[in-house]
């Protein structure tokens, strides 16, 4: 007997050392020491983790004692491999749980004897929410001491709550790695220190993460960035969430100019095959729009080479970069030292001809052009204005004209003389100066100059014998002293910045900071630019969705706005940029391109059978409409020569969607619509995407929201 | 030629021929457009900077031309290079304009003299004196939209040409899916009326948008369309909603069009922007009957007029554009058995100072001599009264040769308004100012 025990014992273990049991001796001992004795019962015994927490697994072992074959079925409640459900468990054990929780959250693992159906063990399970994670959490004002709270992470399931300052807040799910609540942060705070919490079962705490609390939300940092510079993007938002609007001008006050390279001669590769430089020009104009940090400084140069318009159709482009720096080295100065430096640059005076004007012999009359309108579409305009903006009336209700043709043809003798500087920079002997010199300001001939007496605006008179730089400094003094110029010139680059319809208040208070910038100075353009941006009317969308104002995104900025915000690569082999005017010249825009001086639109256009002033909409026609459609679907499709644009699933956008869609359009609407989708918008877009693989989500979306008329208009 | 109603009866019983023959309606109303064609359209063709006339248009008579040499000094052409106008001997043309010549010659163009904008009739006197006259005549954009809108001053939000489709619309393009008028130039005050807006075609381009989603395509062109139709309750949002939605329209209806048509042998000149344009109108003018239109009014445009310097080589590369862009134009007109059915006629924002500047250029200036060519057109004549070549003339409103118009941009735009079909009782509407003139009617077409 005790012989027989010793056996069946060994068997036993040597069974559950293998399940495949291959113990020949056993085998034939089991049969006979099985008879008359307590001998044991066959069975299954389950072994495992008791409980296990959604997104890991646990692997059970299932011991088979007294049964010719060890192997079992896994069962969950009573589903062979279990389901959807419940979870899943594979040949070797192995427990998957469910996506999420099931109304009854303990579950039982059953083993059953392949060799003996009836002969089974079972263990039960509880399943539990996962353990959430922090990654990152960030506040953004929304009004007062109210703070909208993103928390990202892991793991985070609905119900999670987040706790902040030791109070439970109210919690939106919105992903399993997202959630939002609104908090309360008292004035002065920093940081705040918030967890998440999961719910039961197994409710369990996160790390805790110092979240940030930034100074401005995210529609106000993305509305400024649609402002001031040639397109938003997540890094520059949370860069101006963090310091501020006022901080972040100061800081683009601060940062120096980006000059467009000087075009040598002979061409350089980029453009030497089109034999013209002006696709290096283009080239480098768009370069250092959509990469340069000077962002402010370059936008608000591209605003004023919309009012001071020169064009590659008439100008040789390589003076061209040296008028754009002259702009936007400018920019940040004085509006006198704008009118002087253009006033001399050869680029505006090649093309409105001071550039060897002469003075006239008999016969002939002094070259208008320049004169005529420097006044009329650089600085005063045609008739005279109060400070909103709003035209002045005789007693006959007529508008008052500024100037008249006599004052013209004087203004135009005080600009005689000028030609190119020789190579040194120096005057040439001979005028004109057959010679260009596109990379210095124009010099002056005195010989060619006309020094009659010349009476200009409001009874002002040169005297006869000024040289040629006594009568320019003369005359644009007395046009830089017109009253008109503060509204003239102030509403227009509102227009440019902000919006196509500024109140007459808004105009007013921009035009006293350009009379005066609060030390006496006229003509202060930072003063004038903080201004303009920092207005309550520029700053009233903030917090409006509804304001009814904003601008139609002209094509070169809608381009360049959609290539920041989703990124891109230069393919090119020189390169270039330059592709990109193609495109843009389909929508009747190219860099330094436009067809009269008269820009590309004028800032009088007004829509239609509408009152409605809207500068950008002259370009927006049902031909125009349809060709943006097409750009759209090349942008997205990553069909423009020389560039990559990444919309794949494996792009930021992509990685998102696979998580998420609805982050994914949420994102787009932060980085493009500054986090103010409607939401009948977003349920349009949403329904668009749904049962659409992820990269064709992505590009889907991102083709609504840049061809949707509530993006293209900026407000 | 105008269609008697018994030529009209009769292409109507072609049509119903047509029918028993199998044809289908759209096929008949093809036929219908064909023979019986009471079709017209009128083609501006925008001169942009003010295009200098008086380089364009040259007395070739001894008097005439010694008048113009010796006071236009290094803008001066030489009489030996001028091109003769056999119908009227005392004008020759630039001579970068030789298929003008050639039109004029065969009558099927002529000139219209030192017309400009006016609200009332003026004298030299009467300017100096200060009467009405219109509203900063040396602005390039009031005088573009001067000559646009026929009003005094830029402020009038409609163009004549929108007028027109106003009054007009209802009787000669009923059921039409396109409005009666096309710009192939962008966006112009002179195609917009109170009623009525145009349609924008970019020339080459009468597609619609392309797609790359292959099956996804209408669903995302159903969403986009979708989208446009929010409510935002934000103005300009709501305004580009309309165009956008006109936009699809007019695409399909114009893609559908033009899609089994047999291209037109005309050539037209390559590299040549105005050509372009007018290959674009020509295309448009064939498929006229699927359009459903009878009539057609189509603005083009080119720009660079503004020879403030460099005047002989600026304007006369501009010249030798423009010209053979007309004749492959009327070329064009004349193999789609439209010549006489379709007139062309030139605008610019004025012409430029008879005194050259010290540039080699000439700067702003006012009346202005302009083209008009078609079948219709009663050619080989110079309409109007050409200037008296004098400064401080009887005709100069200063001192430097900025002629004082005789005939008002009015009259001309009534002339070509009448012929359209515009009624004596509507022509006020269309021209509030024609009342102020002796004649509405030039006689030129």
């Amino acid at each position: 007997m005790q012989q027989s025990r010793l056996f069946s014992l060994s068997c036993v273990l040597a069974l559950s050392l293998t399940l495949s049991g291959m113990l020949a001796g056993c085998g034939s001992g089991s049969g006979g020491s099985g008879s008359g004795s307590g001998s044991t019962l066959p069975s299954v015994t389950v072994s495992g983790s008791n409980q296990v927490r959604l997104g890991s697994t646990v692997t059970f072992t299932a011991t088979a004692v007294n049964l010719s074959n060890p192997s079992v079925t896994w069962q969950v409640n009573g589903v062979a491999g279990g389901n959807s459900t419940v979870g899943t468990i594979n040949s070797s054990g192995v427990y998957t749980p469910p996506a999420a929780i099931p109304t009854n959250n303990n579950v039982t693992v059953t083993a059953v004897s392949q060799a003996s159906p009836s002969i089974s063990g079972s263990a039960t399970l509880s399943i539990l929410n996962p353990v959430p994670a922090i990654t990152a959490a960030a506040a953004s004002p929304v009004s007062g001491a109210t703070y909208a709270l993103e928390v990202d992470g892991s793991s985070f399931v609905s119900g999670a709550q987040i706790q902040a300052g030791g109070a439970y807040l109210t919690t939106t799910f919105v992903a399993s790695n997202e959630l939002q609540a609104l908090v309360t942060i008292p004035a002065g705070a920093t940081t705040l220190s918030v967890t998440v919490t999961n719910p039961s079962p197994g409710g369990t705490g996160s790390n805790p993460m110092s979240a940030t609390v930034y100074v401005a939300s995210v529609a106000t940092a993305g509305r400024l960035l649609d402002q001031a510079t040639f397109g938003p993007t997540l890094a520059t938002i949370q860069q101006v969430q963090t310091i501020g609007a006022d901080a972040w001008i100061t800081q683009q006050f601060n940062t120096a100019d980006t000059p467009l390279a000087n075009i040598p001669s002979p061409l350089p590769a980029l453009c030497l095959s089109a034999n013209t430089p002006t696709n290096c020009e283009e080239s480098e104009w768009w370069q250092t729009v959509l990469t340069g940090p000077d962002q402010l400084r370059q936008r608000v140069a591209f605003a004023l080479s919309e009012i001071f318009v020169i064009s590659s159709d008439t100008d040789n482009a390589t003076t061209i970069t040296y008028y754009h720096n002259t702009l936007a080295q400018d920019a940040f100065t004085n509006f006198y030292t704008i009118m002087h430096d253009v006033s001399v640059s050869p680029g505006m005076g090649a093309y409105l001809n001071m550039l060897n004007s002469a003075k006239a012999p008999a016969g002939q009359i002094a070259n208008e052009n320049y004169a005529r309108e420097l006044m009329q579409l650089f600085t005063i305009g045609l008739n005279e204005l109060n400070a909103d903006g709003s035209l002045q009336l005789d007693g006959s209700g007529n508008p008052i004209p500024t100037y008249t043709q006599a004052q013209v043809q004087a203004f135009a003798t005080a600009y005689t003389g000028w030609t190119y500087a020789t190579a040194s920079g120096g005057v040439p002997t001979k005028f004109p100066n057959g010679t260009a010199n596109y990379l210095a300001p124009m010099v002056a001939v005195e010989s060619e100059h006309d020094t009659t007496a010349k009476t200009l605006l409001n009874g002002t008179v040169l005297p006869a014998g000024q040289t040629a730089e006594q009568d320019l400094t003369g005359a644009l003094t007395n046009i830089f002293n017109h009253p008109n110029v503060g509204p003239f010139v102030c509403k227009q680059l509102i227009q440019h910045l902000v919006t196509s319809t500024p109140s007459p208040a808004y105009v007013a208070r921009i035009s006293a900071v350009f009379a005066n910038n609060g030390n006496g100075v006229r003509g202060d353009m930072q003063a004038v630019i903080r201004a303009i941006l920092e207005d309550a009317e520029a700053r009233a969308g903030d917090t409006n969705p509804n304001y009814d104002g904003g601008h139609l995104r002209e094509p070169m900025l809608w381009m360049t706005e959609f290539l920041r915000a989703v990124g891109f690569t230069n393919t090119d082999a020189n390169g270039s940029y330059f592709s990109l005017s193609n495109y843009s010249n389909n929508l009747s825009e190219r860099p330094y391109r436009s067809g009269s001086v008269f820009n590309f639109f004028p800032p009088s256009y007004v829509i239609p059978q509408s009152t409605l002033n809207a500068p950008e909409f002259d370009l927006e026609n049902s031909a125009n409409a349809i060709l943006r459609l097409s750009l759209a679907d090349s942008l997205v499709n990553n069909k423009i020569t020389s560039f990559t644009i990444d919309l794949s699933a494996t792009s930021q956008l992509g990685q998102i969607a696979a998580v998420s869609p609805g982050e994914m359009v949420d994102t787009l609407g932060k980085i493009f619509m500054h986090g103010q989708m409607p939401s009948d918008m977003r349920n349009e877009i949403m329904g668009a995407i749904s049962g659409l693989g992820t990269a064709q989500q992505v590009r889907v979306a991102t083709f609504l929201v840049i061809t949707s008329s509530q993006y293209k208009v900026m407000h | 030629m105008r269609q008697t109603r018994r030529s009209f009866i009769s292409c109507a019983s072609l049509a119903a021929a047509g029918n028993l023959l199998g044809l289908r309606p759209f096929g008949a109303l093809n036929a219908l457009a064909q023979t019986s064609s009471n079709y017209k359209a009128l083609v501006c063709v925008f001169l942009f900077g003010g295009n200098d006339a008086n380089n364009t248009l040259i007395p070739f008579d001894t008097t005439g031309y010694g008048q113009y040499n010796s006071i236009r000094g290094d803008l001066a052409l030489a009489q030996n290079t001028l091109l003769p106008l056999t119908p009227a001997p005392n004008f020759a043309l630039n001579p970068n304009l030789p298929d003008i010549q050639a039109l004029f010659n065969s009558k099927n163009a002529a000139f219209v003299a030192n017309v400009g904008t006016l609200v009332q009739p003026l004298t030299r006197a009467q300017y100096q004196a200060g009467q009405t006259a219109p509203v900063n005549l040396f602005s390039h954009p009031d005088q573009q939209l001067e000559w646009q809108n026929a009003a005094q001053s830029a402020a009038t939000p409609t163009g004549w040409a929108g007028r027109m489709a106003d009054v007009l619309g209802a009787s000669f393009n009923q059921g039409a899916s396109i409005p009666m008028i096309t710009s192939v130039a962008g966006d112009t005050l002179f195609c917009n009326g109170n009623t009525t807006t145009p349609v924008s075609v970019s020339p080459g381009n009468v597609g619609g948008a392309n797609c790359s989603e292959g099956s996804e395509c209408s669903a995302r062109q159903l969403t986009a369309q979708a989208l446009l139709t929010l409510d935002t309750g934000i103005s300009l949002v709501q305004a580009d909603d309309g165009i956008t939605s006109n936009a699809y329209a007019y695409a399909k209806t114009l893609s559908d069009a033009v899609q089994s048509i047999t291209p037109l042998q005309t050539v037209f000149p390559a590299n040549n922007g105005l050509a372009s344009q007018l290959k674009q109108i020509a295309q448009i003018i064939q498929v006229r009957a699927a359009l459903g239109v009878q009539r057609q009014i189509f603005f083009a445009g080119i720009g660079n007029f503004d020879t403030h310097a460099d005047q002989l080589t600026l304007q006369n590369a501009l010249l030798a554009q423009i010209s053979p862009a007309l004749a492959a134009f009327y070329n064009a007109t004349v193999e789609l058995n439209v010549a006489s059915e379709v007139t062309t006629f030139t605008m610019s924002d004025f012409s430029r100072t008879f005194q050259p500047n010290s540039n080699n250029g000439s700067d702003h200036a006012w009346g202005a001599h302009h083209i008009v060519l078609g079948g219709a057109v009663n050619g080989g004549q110079v309409y109007g009264t050409y200037p008296t070549l004098v400064l401080n003339g009887p005709d100069d409103s200063d001192s430097n040769g900025r002629w004082v118009p005789t005939t008002a941009s009015s009259q001309y735009a009534a002339t070509l308004a009448q012929w359209f079909g515009v009624s004596a009782a509507n022509l006020p509407t269309v021209l509030p100012s024609i009342g102020n003139f002796a004649t509405n009617n030039l006689g030129f077409v």
